[in-house]
């Protein structure tokens, strides 16, 4: 079983002393990258949920360069201490809360500084953000927020003393120099001094700074009080000389004082500042901020994707435009040639400084492009080449991503749209479906221009062949307008010839046929229109080949035509559904068609078409289907109904999981197995057939994590129940959904439930403990309620017997 | 304003810069070009005009340089065939029907209506013989490939006379046809052999050194013939009559080998050419303009190009670096190409390497004091093993490119309408729609620049590829613009033909529905059976 697709950018990455690896938060591990290639060299593994901060520990001399020591922090309430050469988990310090945030002030002071401190009192101090969880329960007005010191150098670390408590955990920022930290919270600027002292006792004085807006950023200068920040109108202020009267040090205490009277420029109320300047370019908020080294300029970014690099003292700017997604971090590396800036869709770009040169970027799987309203459900931005377990992915860039599920590496990108991405702009240009042939050889697009006050619209349907050299694909063909003003609704590949299909709610579909079946070479290879058909002029809906290709299937609306694809015939017509099929697909080699529709009542049949009838159906809402080419398997990913899910018992089974991965045999409408999973909407399954002809199964959740895994074998269970338990996103829960989902199967609940426990049987081993639950005649049974808790206790049971 | 701008790209840079682009058209279905048709189209064309009447014959004089000899109305013309420009005219007493250089390209002959054979020398005016015996207009006349002695003609009167030039007398009357005689041929391997054809249908095949005899072979082609040519081996001929070309075996006993008829008019004249690869083609042009490259030994017309009048004559200079063929009209299309001449490439090597020398001695000359010094080196080539570090090319971006780089819509949109490329317009109309600009271009147009895209609505908002966008443009143009579009008169014109340009398209998509109403139901009969 495989996992991957984490999110890159939940909290900034960090380089290692030698600047040559970059460490980054995924998920509940942390990833180590070289520097050099981009490639994952490492993973520390053992936090059991999201790591929320990293620190290296940083060298002070050049021989500690080679040290590979970091500190991470969890929301699972723990900090460890690493060794991420090994690597190796040299401490865990429980905290017992969610930490989101940690500095570690001592770590950054003047190295003579450390060691002295440390012989003297033998502690090493930590202020960590986190959130009380104890006050949850009583109600949302406590401020769950705390900002707690910790120290670190004992073994077990008491409740630290707060000081400052807010509504939500803030992000703590320190100084470069390690003589102040901070928080922002709403329109205010918390300030903090670390005391210098040894003592234990001594209390870090605070001040405030105040602005009118929401302060999104903010940093402080590496040598001078100096500190920035940036609000959500995309202003930079500047405050000089903060804390002189509040912060000042005690020889320095009467000196100060002088100067308090002074006009101070800019400066709001009472704040204990010498100026506030202002520096405006941004159009939207800051979300980076970061000083350089020497203090000399300020690098600022945001929502518009440009790094803006100010000379401090003159207030110049130097940009890094069109970087296309909205920065979220700036991090420098100890190398001064080296920073990383990290983007909102997965990518962390390298930069060479100071000419700010993209050297090389790590690509996560890209985030889903957000579509207008009316293409919300009706969009298919994810296709799977089985063979090589490619996955084909829509992004906001009008591109497509190919990304390797087996290695979780980004392949290569192709530009579907030539088109720059703008964040923040109006989207006119929509890439709404992407189709790959079976062998992955050919791609299809259709990207759709949106109209300007009703003219101008445009739709385009391009094929693509592959490049199998460099991984990539070259365009092929393009179809402007292939129906009409109408747009495409679906693409469907012939299994094994070059031939597809596309549908469109203009009522009509065409088959299109490659003519590169003469043994052409690729270069010359165009698709051309073979056929087209219509049924009574209704919208066509979906389409899908049967696994020997002999049978196309349209749907038009409540309809399913079958037809001859080669004389393109009208076979036959099967029966009506309640309401408009949005997928098809067929069911293997087997003659069973599966069908699913979502508005407005949510349906998922399956057909047989040698008897031209209805086999059986459900009620649920489907978001994908997929068929293995062999076996008559196919699977689903149904999204479990909200009502079902807000039942007060059911609430806890689900913990969050709004979805659910249903296998099928064939005719059979008892599932083989049931996998619930989170996030469900907007997602994609498919069966993965390797080269070891094992058959695999990969689902895409709606914000790109992923899993892949036997759909087949037990013991993928438990494997992830030692590699991977609790990752965050997809959580294997076994066999529970089918309890979970039998109670919402209406139309077939009332039949099915004497069929209970013969349904148990196939699925469940006998070594399972819960087995003895199912056993017995259904009339015996407990109540739905009852018999989910005590099935969920047993499964607990089982997990722990395994993580021990 | 500057024209160009070249924006150097990083490679790493995440988002390039992409140019508006015209939709791309559909490639034409046509093959792509063969070797055989590329040689045949590399023939530069030179034409030659102010002949006054019908080219009724061409030939080439069988040795270096080459000379040409058309026949028009009553005249012989000799051209060089490398400037293709006249040297010499030969006056008949009626119009020439036929003329023909001796092997050795010193002397040719011609006859004309009135009957009469005549022999010159290139090189004189007066004739040195001239063959009279012919009762009717005298159609060909023919030397042998080697004798310098003989040669043959044919006339009207059906009679194919042998004739010994130096004494002016008739050495045998062959006879036989019974029509018109009007082509014939010598074999290239028989001095003796020769082949007339007829408008009597027939070609007859004979042997000189028999006297007084019949004729050896006959072989019908079904139509008057009108040109008949010996194929290199010598024992194939092509036949031309009326639109078809026939190649028979005489070895085999005279039978059919293959035809062409892809003319669609009579076939005047027949010619074998030879391609670079020694393989030969028999080229025929006809009455319809066309002339046809004829593969015969794959049976397959390989090339075929259109000429703008009525073809009367063909020939190819034996080096095959030109080929003429006359028109009815008086025109000679001519072509010519270049061939590549060893000895010159040669010479011009020597050449270069005398001026390198050159260039040597005076780059060792060259002093801080003249400027050259600061240039030299800057033209050196890279020689094989240097390691070439190549030079990222810059984007070339047109001007409203760069005027939408820098968001100056409506100036893009002006300077676009400014190039008058329909294509382009539309493209960065799509843009500013992409960008939801462009009725705020609209409604920013200045009077002129108003009229120029009505202008250009005008005239393309029809054109089926670009009517998508323009038609429901030219609407919006028209309600948010028509205040200031009212009461101007510079705008009359071109709303009147803007109207009449729709009402043009509605009546076309009328008929259009019509036809398809007729269709259908024949569509939907056909579909059933």
């Amino acid at each position: 079983m495989i996992r991957g697709g984490r999110s890159y950018v939940t909290s900034p990455p960090s380089f290692s002393n030698d600047a040559k690896k970059l460490l980054v938060c995924t998920g509940n591990t942390v990833s180590v990258f070289s520097a050099a290639t981009g490639l994952q060299i490492t993973s520390l593994e053992g936090h059991t949920a999201p790591v929320t901060t990293l620190i290296v520990v940083p060298a002070s001399t050049p021989a500690q360069k080679i040290l590979c020591y970091c500190w991470t922090a969890s929301l699972d309430g723990t900090i460890r201490h690493w060794d991420f050469s090994g690597p190796e988990l040299l401490k865990t310090i429980d905290a017992q809360l969610p930490i989101y945030s940690m500095v570690i002030p001592s770590l950054l002071s003047e190295p003579q500084q450390i060691d002295k401190r440390r012989e003297l009192s033998g502690k090493l101090v930590a202020f960590v953000s986190v959130e009380d969880i104890s006050v949850v329960n009583e109600g949302s007005k406590e401020l769950r927020g705390h900002i707690r010191r910790f120290n670190l150098a004992k073994p077990r670390v008491p409740r630290g003393d707060t000081l400052k408590e807010t509504a939500e955990p803030e992000s703590i920022v320190i100084s470069p120099s390690g003589e102040f930290f901070g928080i922002c919270h709403k329109c205010k600027i918390h300030i903090w001094d670390i005391p210098s002292g040894g003592s234990r006792h001594a209390v870090s004085r605070k001040m405030t700074l105040h602005h009118t807006k929401v302060i999104n950023a903010f940093a402080f200068h590496p040598t001078e009080r100096v500190i920035a920040a940036g609000d959500v109108t995309g202003r930079v202020l500047i405050w000089r000389g903060f804390g002189n009267r509040k912060l000042a040090l005690g020889n320095q205490k009467k000196k100060v004082r002088a100067t308090v009277d002074l006009d101070n420029p800019g400066v709001r109320g009472e704040d204990d500042t010498e100026s506030c300047t202002t520096w405006h370019w941004h159009s939207a908020e800051v979300n980076v901020l970061n000083f350089s080294s020497d203090g000399a300029y300020l690098y600022s970014g945001g929502r518009e994707g440009v790094l803006v690099v100010w000379q401090l003292d003159t207030g110049k700017k130097k940009f890094l435009p069109r970087i296309g997604s909205p920065l979220l971090y700036f991090v420098w590396s100890p190398d001064p040639t080296l920073s990383s800036v990290v983007c909102a869709d997965n990518q962390i770009h390298l930069l060479k400084m100071p000419s700010m040169e993209i050297l090389r970027t790590i690509s996560g799987i890209k985030t889903p492009p957000s579509l207008p309203r009316m293409y919300e459900g009706l969009a298919s931005t994810v296709a799977f080449d089985r063979s090589s377990g490619i996955a084909a992915l829509c992004t906001e860039n009008y591109c497509v991503q190919l990304y390797n599920l087996l290695n979780d590496r980004g392949i290569s990108e192709i530009q579907v749209c030539e088109r720059n991405h703008q964040p923040g702009d109006e989207i006119t240009v929509v890439v709404t479906a992407v189709a790959l042939s079976l062998d992955g050889s050919v791609m299809s697009t259709t990207e759709v221009k949106l109209p300007e006050d009703g003219i101008g619209g445009l739709v385009s349907l391009k094929f693509w062949a592959s490049e199998p050299d460099s991984k990539t694909f070259t365009l092929s063909t393009i179809v402007y307008e292939p129906h009409r003003d109408a747009r495409v609704s679906a693409i469907a590949f012939h299994p094994t010839r070059s031939m597809a299909v596309s549908t469109s709610f203009g009522g009509d579909f065409k088959i299109w046929v490659c003519n590169s079946d003469k043994k052409q070479t690729d270069k010359d290879s165009s698709w051309i229109c073979h056929a087209v058909g219509s049924y009574k002029k209704k919208p066509m809906t979906a389409a899908a080949f049967s696994g020997d290709g002999t049978v196309l299937a349209v749907a038009a609306e409540n309809v399913i035509t079958l037809w001859n694809p080669y004389k393109n015939i009208l076979l036959s017509v099967l029966g009506t559904t309640l309401t408009p099929v949005t997928k098809l697909c067929f069911a293997g080699k087997s003659e069973f068609l599966v069908s699913a529709s979502h508005f407005p009542r949510p349906e998922l049949s399956v057909w047989n078409t040698s008897k031209l009838s209805l086999s059986w159906s459900y009620g649920l809402r489907i978001e994908a289907v997929t068929s293995a080419v062999d076996s008559s398997a196919f699977a689903v990913l149904a999204v479990i109904p909200k009502s079902f899910k807000t039942d007060e018992s059911n609430e806890n089974i689900f913990r969050g999981r709004d979805g659910a991965i249903l296998l099928f045999n064939g005719s059979d409408p008892k599932p083989v197995s049931i996998w619930t999973v989170i996030k469900a909407k907007g997602g994609s399954i498919s069966f993965l057939e390797g080269d070891k002809s094992q058959l695999r199964l990969a689902y895409v959740n709606g914000s790109r994590e992923y899993v892949v895994f036997d759909p087949n074998s037990d013991e993928s269970h438990e494997r992830s129940a030692v590699d991977y338990d609790s990752l965050t996103g997809l959580e294997e829960t076994g066999d529970a959904g089918y309890t979970s989902l039998y109670g919402q199967l209406p139309d077939y609940d009332k039949k099915r439930m004497e069929d209970v426990d013969s349904l148990a049987t196939p699925f469940i081993s006998s070594e399972r403990p819960w087995e003895t639950i199912f056993s017995g005649s259904t009339l015996n049974f407990p109540p739905l309620q009852k018999l989910c808790a005590e099935f969920f206790e047993s499964l607990m049971e089982k997990r722990t017997a395994v993580v021990e | 304003m500057e024209e160009e701008l070249r924006v150097r790209l990083n490679d790493h840079q995440v988002s390039k810069v992409f140019p508006v682009k015209p939709k791309s058209t559909a490639k034409p279905v046509s093959k792509s070009e063969t070797p055989e048709s590329r040689y045949w189209s590399s023939f530069k064309n030179h034409s030659i005009p102010n002949l006054v009447s019908s080219v009724s014959a061409l030939a080439f004089s069988p040795v270096h340089p080459y000379s040409l000899a058309v026949a028009h109305s009553a005249t012989v013309s000799l051209f060089s065939s490398h400037s293709l420009s006249s040297s010499r005219r030969f006056s008949f007493r009626d119009v020439v029907s036929s003329v023909c250089f001796r092997s050795d390209g010193a002397l040719f002959a011609a006859c004309d209506l009135s009957g009469v054979v005549q022999v010159f020398d290139i090189k004189e005016r007066m004739a040195l013989r001239t063959l009279r015996s012919h009762s009717a207009p005298a159609r060909f006349v023919k030397y042998p490939f080697q004798d310098k002695l003989h040669l043959v003609s044919g006339g009207d009167d059906g009679v194919v006379k042998y004739w010994d030039v130096a004494g002016a007398t008739v050495i045998s009357d062959l006879l036989g046809h019974k029509d018109y005689v009007r082509c014939g041929d010598f074999s290239p391997v028989n001095d003796s052999m020769l082949v007339t054809g007829s408008y009597d249908h027939t070609v007859k095949v004979w042997d000189t050194r028999v006297d007084k005899s019949k004729w050896i072979a006959e072989i019908n082609h079904g139509l008057p013939v009108e040109d008949v040519v010996y194929l290199p081996s010598g024992g194939m001929i092509a036949t031309a009559g009326g639109n078809s070309v026939k190649v028979w075996d005489l070895i085999g006993g005279g039978k059919m080998v293959c035809s062409m008829e892809s003319h669609n008019k009579t076939v005047t004249s027949l010619c074998v050419g030879r391609l670079e690869s020694a393989e030969s083609r028999l080229v025929s042009v006809a009455l319809d303009g066309y002339m046809k490259v004829f593969d015969y030994g794959r049976a397959k017309v390989t090339y075929s190009m259109r000429f703008p009048a009525p073809l009367m004559s063909l020939g190819l200079s034996p080096d095959g670096s030109t080929r003429v063929i006359g028109g009815s009209n008086g025109m000679v299309f001519a072509g010519k190409k270049k061939l590549r001449d060893v000895v010159e490439e040669k010479k011009s090597l020597s050449l270069w390497s005398v001026r390198s020398q050159v260039d040597e001695t005076r780059r060792r000359a060259l002093r801080p004091t003249y400027f050259r010094y600061f240039q030299r080196g800057q033209s050196e080539k890279p020689s094989e093993e240097d390691y070439l570090v190549k030079e990222k090319k810059g984007l070339k971006l047109t001007r409203h490119d760069k005027l939408l780089k820098k968001f100056r819509h409506k100036e893009a949109l002006v300077s676009v309408l400014e190039e008058k490329k329909p294509a382009n317009v539309v493209a960065v109309m799509e843009e500013l729609v992409a960008r939801r600009k462009l009725m705020k271009c609209v409604s920013n147009m200045e009077e002129g620049e108003l009229g120029m895209l009505l202008g250009f609505l005008q005239r393309y908002c029809t054109v089926q590829r670009y009517s998508g966008l323009l038609m429901g443009l030219t609407k919006k143009v028209l309600e948010t613009r028509a205040e200031d579009i009212k009461g101007k008169t510079e705008f009359t014109g071109l709303l009147r033909n803007l109207k009449r340009e729709v009402n043009q398209e509605i009546r076309i998509q009328q008929s259009l529905l019509e036809i398809q109403g007729v269709i259908a139901p024949l569509m939907r009969i056909a579909g059933r059976s």
